[in-house]
């Protein structure tokens, strides 16, 4: 019968139809893991990823205000209680405050992604120049995450290879942080190309001087002044001797037109995209690779001026003049307010117009902005989308560290020397000149001032503070936020609750 | 079961057969006979009045009734063989009856003349112990035993006689008249007459007809019965769609809701599923008012985290029904609620299943008919916030209140010229067109129907337009064994609006003391070249003006879609048919965005002007083999279906965009060739799966009786990992019609059935590769003097490999009764779903680095328990004629288990919502509010059991919180539950009435028992930057006794925080901001008014109807934000941040035919 036969045909061809396994679906808009790190431009892929972690909001804005706002330079009057409160007032009670989450979850992003180049590239079949170079990067950019986590958060867990989600790794303590950090940096060190090693296209990847310099901070912030001399001599006499210089004009290294400069040790690179719709580097290649930094400190109606500085750190500038009795020209370079011309609020230029025009409303306090983000210099308005590079580590401070280290160990008078040559760049008068003879203390004084003055807004004031043991309710006088400081307890950043809730090897840290 | 046939006459009596037998004497002399035992309703059992057996759902077009094929024929002395060949010559009926089941010996002679084929069967299903069974073309032919024994009594009495008339008055042949209890009886002839002798002991007859409700009508004294029977307009409901089979409503074993399309209809919407609020129980809708916004359903709550979207079938394809579809075009929509009923459509089937039908064209000449409707739209409620001199002494107050001086805008500068009414000038009268028209005919062997459409929406939100414009095509034929037909819809739509800003949320808030445009604003060095109104240091608030939005920021969205089908099959034998059936959903979307040059609020950041486009292809193919079988076995009948299907579902997007468009005099062009910027581009594969699946269902049904239904769906997907790929879905069910079995003698309940399923359902809510590690190129490094641009890569999101379905456990227990002769028709259902393994991103942390969102774990448990009630009660016996419907849904919904990953985890906080183990989903989880404290010394003696002040910075007038914790302070450690945003009730009542040409039609819909988290109120009551509602009255020293807190500010516009108890007022996490969000609204009203049929010929009109509509005319609730109606996401449920409301719409139409 025909119909019969067109019927078994049919179940035929369904159940033949219902056994066919054509399920496999290739992704055609990603590569599975499995196809990448073959290359050497898989490999410079990986590290470049690693960088990219800096363009992360959370990074390149907030754990700045961390280092900067929170300490006493400066404050923040936002409309925003949440900055006001975890990032000025010490009045933390959210250990989930999505800021200070943000800057501990950006560091493990970039450490994750360090991690992958660290666990892949040492196997790949590559040019070995290369491959110790990239080896190189990571392990400085992942000591460079753990001294964000270990100066802002202290004890934090460490994450050596890439990340699976049933981690549960325990608390290290700030101390075994900092060993790690340090044996990271040696890594780095002995891996590293010098500056004029790499590629002209390659400016500003890490340097065997970067990862000298921030060992030193590592040191440093252990208060093993001797072990931070290693590194640092490394930039006087060391190989890296003459490979660094200060800028004649102080103010070059904060204009976009000398990034990357002679004094450049380390330095964040920004630059703008002009299209770019959010600061999450995974979301989308139409990322923001600037800053919006400039945006938050620029004074309002320009930016939103989240965070400014207190008065007080201008007279810091205006107790020396230079020798040809000017004002210490930093003082403009590193603040906007209303005398940053010395002619006054008339003659104060803010983006174009004076500040006695711009700034002319009663309900605004006449305010102190951070300057050295800012780019004024070069346009008369903010954005997102600022290409001003972040020069992190500059060879002044370097320099400072060396003459701090040096009075530490007991070379006074050797340290005289490499102060004076910031001063001198400033048209300071010698220090040997105007205060010779300074007591250790008396001199870890008088670096304590030149580091202001030098480095204020730079990042580095928290941890400043830190390693000298002066956070404390002491600098209220400066910055009454302190009253509500506690010690033993605001040393540190609270650790997100989230990963306490999830991982029960993890602990508080003290306080909170 | 085999039993001795009866005999009307057999070859052994030719003499009688050799007469000529009128079908009154075959009456008469078989009744004296008595051989035969009566089926009891032997036509409403049995007949299929409409053809079964295909979910495509033009059987009525496709196949004619039984009843519409009439016959002239006399025949005589005629084999039953011999009058089935007749009747198959003249029509394209094909009996199919087993031999054994069928006495050859039977003879018949019958005057056929007018009538129909019904009637014919009608009269020897009632004189045989045949039953026939109309599935398509075929007539199906079956023994069966009469469940009630004859009552053998010699002894008759009494000759009653009458005339059975329909609602116009006309006679009805064919009526079956039986004397209830009893197997005597008759059907009326020719002129609707008919005579019975009955015992004397007879009280009651059974008048029944196919399509009309059967009655009960007590004798009494009487010798002479007059009857009118009642069309039963249920009828055409009684066959429905569940997916590869259509079956008979009383067959149903599963949880069915069927829609009264008419009522759907009246609703004018943009999209069908708004159309559907309170017209079925189990059904929640919520609707937005946006032009082009698609409502928002749940089916029986919400199961799962990820999805809470039903299914949606379009004759036959697996498509989205959105705005682009065409409510118009809708025939029938019926919604699959649980395990049974749902379980062919397997793993994507647990959050319920929409079959939507569209019209097709009937048998005859080509008709045509035109709907035209014309409505104006308006917003039903808006806030009421202060004027500018209300206003400016208000915020005078609050600066004083503070120590500080006032804003130059409502001080020294305050100008009275200014005085904007924000939202007057954002909102419009808006109006809504919709012109529709149908073409349709068909012959015997074919039909189509050709339907254009056009509907536009012009919003009552400035710049927010939406149009449709679709044609629809829907043909079927036959030829032989062969059928084949296509149905297919084209559609574009248009959709303007502002791509930024939230009318709702911004317009409220702006100061009545900034102007929306000034001369004197314009500003382009402060970006603001187009002199737009809005913050500013001097009249401080952070609203975005949104009528300048609409000038600088635009989208206009186009869509173009297609859904279709096209089908083909054989029918090798009056019970088994093959079908092939293809499918395809494509559209192609094109979205364009015009960003001008400006700002529109305070402190904006200026970006580039740019021209943007996104493009998208959606494309989506089905291919299906189904076999369907439907059988009877004397008392036994089965009907299945076996299939094979796959569906290939492909998605991909592009987008371009430049900046700087090039602005002659301020007149741009919009193309991206015409901008000389930045470029960006990128484009992607959104979505590609591939679904294979086997499916099968059975339904076996024992002597009207008992039911019984096994469904069972394997599932391969290609989302899936390898191992995880296959699943299958199986149900059951069982009814028992109570009403047929033979101890059922209650007169007053016409039908009783009771029925049960249980089945495991899946959703599938993962994307494509979701289950695989895939490396992200999005990273970028910047290096060299030049500052270049160098990409990176690396594994940015973890993933979790064991991804696999959420199921589903359904159980559903229902009750359906018909009483009074089918006036009143209630359904009673209680169900109980557990959803497991339902997704939920288990959170990671953060040391991980993980970017890119949780991966999802299958780790949650949601159940959802309910009862739904629906009732019907009709009155169609006199003129006025009128119907009463309403339905209750609760809903409970509980998180059974939330993930394994240890202390702490057992909820999901997502804003203010918190969804725990041993709660709702989504319950408030807020800080407790205890009044206002009245005097400082209420603030110091306040505290915890420790003594601390718990609230140090409050002052008198500020809100007093709870402190949970006893902890001496108020933090987040303090919140708790504090209520739900789900109904505890949920009701729809619809009314409708006839009088003459006059219609008269209502529907209200009941919500009741849930709280809505109210955002502009949050932020117009925090008195901070923002205009302020008028009827506000803050505390005060001399004004104690009031609600509102104290007003000042929380801090200076610089900064400075200098109010913190003001802060802690405000906190967004409060329960200060829920409210009652119960509310009963009249949903729908409209009266019409057809012409009658005198003043229609004149005119060469079939029919013609005017009418006028208003919806949502009234509301009632306490809830005072704009709409307690708010669609929204599974994590925003019941939160309303600036809700479209539903609008007020009063429409006049006119619908004609000829």
């Amino acid at each position: 019968m025909k119909t019969h036969s067109i019927f078994i045909l049919i179940v035929t061809l369904i159940i033949m139809a219902g056994c066919q396994k054509d399920l496999e679906i290739a992704n055609p808009n990603a590569l599975t893991i499995a196809n990448f790190w073959q290359t050497e431009a898989d490999a410079v892929r990986g590290v470049n990823a690693v960088y990219s972690t800096l363009h992360r909001g959370a990074i390149s804005r907030w754990q700045w205000f961390y280092y900067e706002i929170r300490s006493d330079v400066g404050r923040s009057t936002s409309p925003d209680p949440g900055i006001v409160n975890n990032m000025d007032q010490f009045n933390i009670n959210d250990n989930a405050y999505g800021n200070t989450v943000g800057v501990w979850a950006d560091n493990y992003v970039g450490i994750f992604r360090a991690n992958q180049v660290l666990d892949n590239v040492p196997d790949m079949d590559i040019d070995d120049n290369l491959k110790e170079r990239i080896i190189g990067e990571a392990y400085f950019l992942r000591g460079l995450f753990y001294y964000h986590l270990a100066t802002l958060f202290g004890n934090v867990p460490l994450q050596l290879e890439t990340s699976s989600p049933e981690d549960l790794p325990s608390t290290s303590s700030q101390q075994q942080v900092f060993a790690q950090i340090e044996s990271d940096l040696m890594q780095a060190a002995d891996r590293l190309p010098l500056k004029q090693g790499y590629a002209a296209d390659d400016l500003g990847r890490a340097t065997r001087g970067s990862a000298q310099a921030l060992l030193a901070k590592v040191y440093m912030q252990q208060q093993k002044y001797a072990e931070a001399l290693g590194p640092l001599s490394w930039f006087i006499t060391g190989g890296g001797a003459g490979q660094y210089s200060l800028m004649p004009n102080y103010r070059d290294n904060f204009l976009i037109t000398s990034e990357n400069n002679n004094e450049s040790v380390f330095e964040w690179q920004f630059e703008i995209n002009s299209t770019e719709t959010t600061d999450d580097d995974v979301a989308t290649p139409n990322h923001n690779i600037g800053s919006s930094i400039s945006q938050f400190l620029a004074p309002k109606p320009i930016g939103f001026a989240d965070g400014e500085a207190h008065r007080w750190i201008v007279h810091e500038f205006l107790e020396e003049t230079t020798t040809s009795g000017a004002r210490d020209p930093r003082l403009e370079a590193s603040f906007l307010y209303d005398s940053t011309n010395v002619g006054g609020p008339t003659q104060t230029i803010v983006y174009g117009v004076n500040w006695q025009q711009r700034l002319n409303t009663n309900q605004i306090v006449p305010g102190v902005f951070f300057r050295k983000f800012l780019n004024d210099h070069w346009r008369n308005a903010e954005s997102f989308r600022s290409p001003n590079n972040y020069r992190h580590i500059r060879y002044a401070d370097v320099l400072l560290m060396y003459a701090e280290c040096l009075n530490a160990t007991g070379s006074t008078g050797m340290a005289y020397e490499y102060v004076d040559q910031v001063r001198a760049r400033a048209g300071l008068a010698p220090l040997s000149e105007v205060a010779p003879g300074l007591s250790q203390t008396g001199f870890l004084d008088q670096i304590k001032h030149e580091r202001l003055t030098e480095l204020s807004g730079e990042g580095h004031r928290w941890t400043d503070l830190a390693r000298w043991g002066d956070l404390g309710p002491q600098l209220a006088e400066r910055d009454p936020a302190f009253n509500n400081f506690i010690v033993n307890k605001h040393e540190l950043l609270p650790i997100p609750q989230l990963d306490l809730d999830i991982n029960p090897n993890m602990r508080q840290n003290n306080g909170y | 079961m085999k039993a001795t046939l009866p005999k009307i006459t057999n070859e052994k009596a030719k003499g009688i057969s050799a007469m000529k037998w009128t079908l009154f004497k075959f009456l008469v002399i078989f009744m004296f006979l008595n051989v035969s035992p009566i089926p009891i309703n032997a036509q409403e059992a049995e007949y299929a009045q409409i053809a079964a057996e295909d979910d495509l759902k033009k059987s009525q077009q496709k196949f004619k009734s039984v009843n519409s094929v009439v016959l002239s024929e006399v025949f005589e002395n005629l084999s039953i063989l011999e009058l089935f060949q007749k009747i198959e010559n003249v029509s394209d009926f094909r009996f199919s009856y087993d031999d054994n089941d069928i006495n050859k010996d039977l003879r018949v002679s019958m005057d056929a003349q007018g009538k129909s084929v019904a009637d014919v069967l009608s009269i020897l299903a009632n004189q045989t112990s045949l039953s026939f069974r109309q599935l398509n073309n075929d007539i199906i032919v079956r023994f069966q035993v009469k469940s009630v024994e004859p009552e053998i009594k010699s002894a008759f009495d009494k000759t009653i006689t009458g005339t059975v008339v329909d609602n116009d008055g006309g006679t009805v042949p064919g009526v079956n008249i039986v004397v209830k209890g009893t197997a005597i009886g008759t059907v009326t002839d020719i002129n609707g007459k008919f005579s019975l002798v009955i015992p004397d002991n007879a009280d009651t007859l059974i008048i029944s007809y196919i399509g009309y409700i059967t009655q009960n009508v007590i004798i009494g004294n009487r010798t002479s019965i007059n009857i009118q029977i009642q069309e039963d307009v249920q009828a055409l409901d009684e066959y429905v769609v569940i997916g590869y089979q259509t079956v008979k409503k009383q067959d149903l074993t599963g949880s069915v809701s069927v829609i009264a399309t008419k009522q759907a209809a009246e609703i004018s919407t943009n999209s069908v599923v708004e159309s559907l609020q309170g017209l079925a129980p189990g059904v929640t809708v919520k609707n937005g008012g946006r032009p082009g916004q698609m409502g928002d359903i749940e089916i029986r709550g919400i199961g799962s985290f990820r999805d809470k979207s039903p299914l949606y079938i379009i004759d036959g394809m697996y498509a989205d029904p959105n705005s682009t579809v065409n409510p118009n075009d809708i025939e029938s929509i019926q919604i699959l609620k649980d395990g049974s009923a749902a379980a062919i459509y397997g793993s994507r089937a647990a959050n319920g299943v929409v079959i939507i039908t569209t019209k097709k064209g009937k048998e005859g000449p080509a008709k045509i008919s035109f709907t035209a409707k014309t409505g104006i739209q308006q917003i039903p409620r808006t806030w009421d916030v202060m004027n500018n001199v209300e206003f400016a002494a208000l915020q005078r107050q609050q600066y004083e209140n503070s120590g500080l001086i006032p804003p130059p805008s409502v001080g020294s500068d305050f100008d009275p010229n200014i005085n904007t009414d924000w939202q007057d000038e954002g909102y419009r009268t808006g109006h809504i067109q919709d012109y529709n028209m149908t073409i349709s005919g068909g012959t015997k062997t074919s039909n189509y129907l050709v339907a254009l459409s056009w509907f536009d929406n012009k919003g009552v939100l400035i710049g927010n337009d939406f149009e449709r414009a679709s044609l629809r095509l829907n043909t079927s034929g036959k030829k032989g064994k062969f059928f084949f037909g296509e149905n297919i819809v084209v559609t574009r739509t248009i959709d303007e609006a502002p791509a930024s800003g939230n009318a709702f949320y911004d317009l409220p808030q702006l100061l009545p003391v900034i102007p929306v445009q000034d001369d004197d604003l314009i500003n382009p060095d402060a970006n603001n070249p187009g002199g737009w109104g809005f913050g500013t240091p001097a009249a401080p608030v952070y609203a975005w003006n949104y009528v300048a939005i609409n000038d600088l920021h635009r989208n206009t969205s186009t869509f173009a879609k297609v859904i279709g089908n096209g089908f083909a099959g054989i029918d090798f034998t009056d019970y088994l048919q093959y079908k092939f059936n293809a499918g395809l959903e494509a559209s192609f979307d094109r979205t364009k965005t015009v960003r001008k040059d400006g700002n529109w609020a305070f402190n904006q950041s200026p970006v580039p002007d740019q021209i943007s486009e996104a493009r998208g292809t959606f494309s989506s193919v089905l291919l299906e083999h189904t076999l369907n079988f439907n059988k009877d076995f004397g008392k036994h009948h089965v009907d299945a279906v076996f299939g094979y299907t796959q569906q290939y579902t492909d998605h991909q997007t592009n987008f371009a965009s430049r900046t700087n468009m090039i602005d002659f005099n301020g007149e741009y062009l919009t193309e991206i060739d015409a901008a000389e910027g930045s470029d960006v581009a990128f484009g992607r594969v959104q979505n590609r799966f591939l679904i294979r699946s086997l499916l099968g269902r059975a339904n076996y049904i024992y002597d009207n009786r008992y039911l019984l239904t096994l469904t069972a769906r394997r599932d391969g997907d290609s989302r899936f990992a390898e191992e995880y790929r296959f699943g299958i879905f199986p149900s059951i069910a069982a009814g028992w019609r109570i009403s047929n079995e033979s101890f059922f003698r209650a007169d007053w309940i016409t039908n009783l059935q009771l029925y049960g399923s249980y089945g495991v359902l899946g959703i599938n809510s993962i994307q494509p590769f979701e289950y695989a590690g895939f490396l992200n190129i999005n990273p970028r490094a910047v290096f060299g003097a030049d500052q270049n641009v160098y990409p990176g890569a690396y594994l940015a999101n973890l993933f979790n490999p064991d991804l696999r379905w959420e199921s589903r456990k359904m159980t559903n227990i229902g009750v359906t009764s018909n009483f009074f002769n089918d006036r009143l028709i209630t359904t009673l259902e209680v169900y109980n779903n557990l959803s497991e393994d339902a997704l939920v991103p288990v959170p990671l942390a953060f040391y991980l680095g993980n970017l890119g969102g949780n991966p999802d774990v299958n780790a949650a448990s949601i159940r959802n328990r309910g009862i739904e009630l629906s009732a019907t009660y009709r009155n169609f016996n006199k003129e006025f004629k009128w119907e009463l419907g309403g339905n209750i849904t609760t809903i409970q919904n509980r998180v059974v288990k939330i993930a394994d990953t240890g202390e702490g985890s057992d909820f999901i906080q997502i804003g203010n919502s918190r969804s725990q183990v041993g709660n709702s989903l989504a319950e408030w989880y807020l800080r407790e509010t205890d009044g206002i404290f009245q005097s400082i010394d209420e603030v110091n003696s306040y505290i915890s059991s420790d003594g601390i002040v718990i609230q140090p910075n409050a002052q008198p007038g500020d809100i007093r919180f709870i402190d949970q914790n006893d902890d001496g302070q108020i933090n987040d450690d303090d919140r708790t539950f504090r209520g739900s945003p789900w109904p505890t009730l949920q009701t729809g009542m619809q009314f409708s009435a006839n009088y003459k040409g006059f219609s008269l039609s209502m529907q209200w819909v009941g919500v009741f028992g849930h709280l809505i988290y109210n955002d502009v109120r949050r932020i117009l009551d925090s008195y901070q930057n923002t205009n302020y509602r008028s009827d506000i009255s803050p505390w005060s020293p001399t004004n104690t006794d009031t609600n509102d807190p104290r007003i000042a500010l929380e801090s200076t516009l610089g900064g400075d925080l200098l109010d913190p108890g003001i802060a802690e007022n405000n906190f967004a996490a409060s329960d200060r901001w829920l409210e009652n969000g119960s509310y009963v609204r009249l949903r729908n009203l409209e009266i019409g008014y057809s012409l009658p049929e005198s003043v229609l010929t004149r005119f060469k009109f079939d029919s013609m109807r005017f009418f006028i509509s208003g919806q949502n005319l009234l509301t009632f609730t306490e809830y005072t934000g704009l709409d307690p109606d708010i669609p929204g996401g599974i994590a925003s449920i019941g939160f309303d941040g600036g809700n479209w409301p539903a609008s007020r719409i009063i429409s006049i139409g006119l619908q004609a035919g000829f």
